[in-house]
């Protein structure tokens, strides 16, 4: 019962769309604390305090995913099957698959080839893209994930993640 | 309800009255308490069910839009702001269309077309029930969607690709289809069962010729609803599928094709603005007979008007979409036929015209509601005569023009009309009158209200106003005239309020009604006020198209029905002379579960598509219970 009456209260935040954060929020959504090898770490204190939003929100998903084709991300990693950049659909994180490893690689960019893009994007932007980025990879689906763009088919749905079957095998390259 | 103290072929030519009416009232009634109210497959208790429902609906969307004129009485206004204003305006028009005038019409079918062709039930009375339910969810569904946020926002008419899975973020516009779902089925059995019993259950005598109007509207609909609404079930089912599935019939890219949705839409949804308006259409010549206190002038042709209109109906739903780009040949084909369809509705006009013209008019509540309507939905078809124009409806696309045109039809060709009834059955349903003077306060507001509100949208719209903008700069000049919209808008509110307040008030203290208080002609008139449950107590036997005004002291019955089940008379279709005894199925508390069933599965298949081979478990049970054969033959001819 308990669970039923809290069913709402979840589809409640998952729906929910906010247009614009404050900039408070958004301010201190910036404060990751990452070890000191610049994977995983602690979120900002405000991210748990809104209930991990970027994770779960059908509608920052979607942004999320709006962002990736617009910001160019699909010319490295195409729809997350890779290309010069790693492929996110086989499940395997060279950086960690956490939302705070993720949200670092975005902003401040990896050896190797990923440019760093807290300069051309905002603090909220990127937690997007770091919730859609996750999705891709994810090894369960989320009734939240967006699903399929208005283009040619390249990969399953998100929402009908995981995209690939036993992934896991490490990288050929 | 098998009795071992009567024979088993006893019949009620063997009883008086008085016993007659008791056997009959124990074999048909609706037992007390919460199962009984689950299970009953009366007509009148479902359908008295649909109409208050219908109105609490309308009650809600009339609040929405209240909300949205305090948005737009000013610029830059920030009372809902762009999200919950998508949301608002998408659950206003959806449901007022789905939730309340689709089903608010039928209502009045499933309650009076077999009290008007004098039969007991409706035909498939669980089936019945079981749209009663299923409508009860869709709309529950809606609105609990609205209160958790998740409301659609995507407009009634959801186009994709904005409601396709790229865009439509979250499970907004999945709620939207499957509420589309859910009301179509329920509107699916509705329209089967209003054909059935026009078709088989009429009463002996009632030839094609003389059916009343109303009957004639309501079977027309139907016919609308079993050809229009597969269409949109094909629609909100492709875009689910679209949407979890990840199939393509909206993706260009892939094959599939985005102005697809447009045409299937809209060839559902023109027809569907004549399923809300032919019913209505109906109740006008009904009221127009009985308080003109004559014969309708032209009983053939508005029979043939309704055929027309809803034939017609399907031949012009490209005129919602003259500027996605059509080839000439195609504009000017929609564009006759829009025009067309001006003709049979003028007929109609004409011919209530002169029925008043040449009757003797008494201008009770019902028949001033019919004057409002006649007068708004002129201007309303005149409106759409321009409209169908390609050029003029080039200028005037997505702008409140448009706005201000569907409301005069829809609110001034159905409401108006639909009121005027609920005045004018209201003490056949209840028992009870509604205040005449209240009345005529409530028509004299809603008409007042109604086109100061309206009116000045043409306007609006023809300065550049575009449709579904949650607000406007300063800089528009469109201030004064939202305002002034805005404020005429709480006319409109108070006389809805005072509507409500009557209908509710008479329910506990109005004057009580006689068996038929207008001294009106059809068979509806000829039993009590409320109708007992078995309808009537002998089946009437017609000789004329008024039979009331024809033997206004006693009506020709017919006897040897059976008195130890439910029994009414199956007679032909064109004459109607009788054919068979058929049993009408009793109580049964399985369409309710069923619904809960496919409820269950409906709503749980926006998430997974598994929901959808889990879900069929439970409905085959409950299915299966539902249909079980009883080994008694059903029919004795």
């Amino acid at each position: 019962m308990v669970s039923l009456a809290m069913l709402p209260l979840a589809a409640c935040q998952r729906e929910q769309r906010s247009l614009r954060l404050d900039p408070p929020i958004e301010a201190a959504l910036d404060d990751v604390r990452t070890m000191a090898n610049g994977i995983g770490g602690a979120p900002p204190k405000v991210y748990v305090a809104l209930g991990r939003p970027y994770e779960n929100n059908a509608y920052d998903l979607n942004e999320g995913k709006r962002l990736y084709d617009w910001f160019g991300c699909t010319g490295c990693h195409a729809h997350g099957g890779g290309n010069t950049g790693p492929a996110f659909l086989d499940g395997w994180w060279q950086y960690g698959s956490d939302p705070v490893s993720i949200f670092v690689s975005i902003r401040d960019g990896r050896p190797a080839g990923m440019p760093a893009f807290g300069r051309y994007v905002t603090t909220e932007e990127i937690w997007q893209l770091t919730g859609y980025v996750q999705t891709i990879g994810a090894y369960s689906s989320k009734t939240a994930a967006p699903s399929r763009n208005d283009e040619m088919q390249s990969r399953p749905s998100e929402n009908r993640a995981p995209a690939t079957l036993g992934a896991l095998q490490p990288p050929s390259r | 309800m098998s009795t071992s103290d009567i024979a088993p072929d006893a019949r009620d030519t063997a009883l008086q009255e008085k016993a007659l009416a008791e056997r009959l009232a124990s074999l048909w009634a609706t037992p007390r308490g919460i199962l009984g109210a689950l299970s009953t497959v009366d007509h009148k208790i479902i359908g008295r069910r649909y109409i208050v429902t219908a109105f609490i609906f309308l009650l809600l969307g009339g609040v929405l839009a209240l909300a949205i004129r305090i948005q737009l009485a000013r610029p830059e206004n920030r009372f809902l702001g762009a999200d919950i204003y998508n949301q608002v305006f998408t659950v206003h028009g959806s449901n007022m269309m789905f939730l309340f005038a689709v089903p608010v019409m039928e209502a009045f079918g499933v309650y009076l077309v077999p009290l008007m062709v004098g039969t007991r039930n409706i035909a498939f009375p669980r089936l019945n029930a079981f749209s009663y339910w299923i409508y009860l969810a869709g709309g529950i569904t809606l609105w609990a969607a609205l209160a958790l946020d998740m409301g659609p926002d995507i407009g009634w008419f959801a186009y994709v690709p904005l409601s396709g899975p790229q865009f439509g973020a979250g499970k907004r516009a999945d709620i939207w289809a499957q509420m589309i779902t859910f009301t179509e089925l329920s509107a699916l059995a509705v329209a089967v069962e209003i054909v059935v019993t026009v078709f088989k259950q009429r009463a002996p005598g009632m030839s094609l010729d003389r059916i009343p109007l109303f009957v004639w509207s309501m079977l027309v609909t139907s016919f609308l609803i079993i050809m229009a609404m597969p269409a949109i079930m094909v629609a909100s089912t492709t875009l689910i599928l679209d949407r979890l599935v990840g199939t393509h019939f909206y993706n260009p890219a892939e094959g599939g094709d985005v102005l697809l949705w447009q045409h299937l839409f809209w060839f559902f949804g023109h027809p569907e603005v004549y399923i809300i308006f032919l019913p209505a259409v109906g109740m006008v010549s009904s009221i127009v007979t009985t308080f003109a206190r004559r014969p309708i002038v032209g009983y053939l042709p508005l029979v043939l008007a309704l055929f027309a209109t809803g034939i017609l109906a399907f031949g012009l739903w490209v005129h919602h979409m003259f500027v996605v780009g059509l080839p000439r040949v195609g504009e000017s084909f929609f564009t006759a036929s829009s025009m067309a369809i001006a003709v049979p509705n003028g007929i109609q006009i004409f011919c209530w015209l002169a029925t008043l013209w040449d009757g003797r008019p008494q201008f009770r509540t019902p028949l001033l509601f019919v004057v409002a309507f006649i007068i708004t939905f002129v201007i309303g078809g005149l409106t759409g005569v321009m409209v169908a124009s390609v050029p003029l409806d080039t200028q005037v696309h997505d702008t409140y023009f448009v706005v201000a045109h569907f409301h005069y039809v829809l609110i001034g060709g159905a409401v108006f009309p639909l009121l005027g009834a609920v005045y004018y059955w209201y003490p056949k349903i209840v028992g009870r009158m509604m205040n005449e003077r209240l009345g005529r306060w409530v028509v004299a507001l809603l008409f007042v209200g109604f086109n100061l509100t309206f009116f000045p949208m043409h306007i609006l719209g023809l300065i550049g106003m575009p449709r579904r903008v949650y607000t406007y700069g300063p800089e528009m000049h469109w201030g004064g005239l939202n305002l002034f919209v805005s404020l005429s808008a709480v006319i409109l509110a108070v006389g809805f309020v005072l509507f409500f307040y009557d209908a509710i008030r008479s329910a506990f203290s109005g004057e009580i009604a006689p068996e038929n208080p207008w001294g009106a002609p059809t068979l509806e008139w000829a039993t009590s006020s409320p109708p007992p449950s078995c309808n009537f107590e002998r089946i009437p036997v017609v000789s004329g198209s008024y039979p009331l005004w024809e033997e206004p002291h006693a009506l020709s019955v017919a006897t040897g029905l059976r008195i130890n089940r439910r029994e009414l008379l199956v007679t032909s279709i064109s004459d109607a002379s009788p054919q068979a005894r058929e049993s009408s199925p009793r109580n049964s508390i399985w369409p309710f579960l069923a619904a809960i069933a496919s409820t269950v599965m409906l709503l749980s298949s926006i998430f997974s598509p598994w929901a959808v081979v889990w879900g069929s478990v439970p409905i085959a049970v409950t299915l299966i219970m539902w249909f079980w054969p009883k080994g008694t033959p059903e029919d004795i001819s």
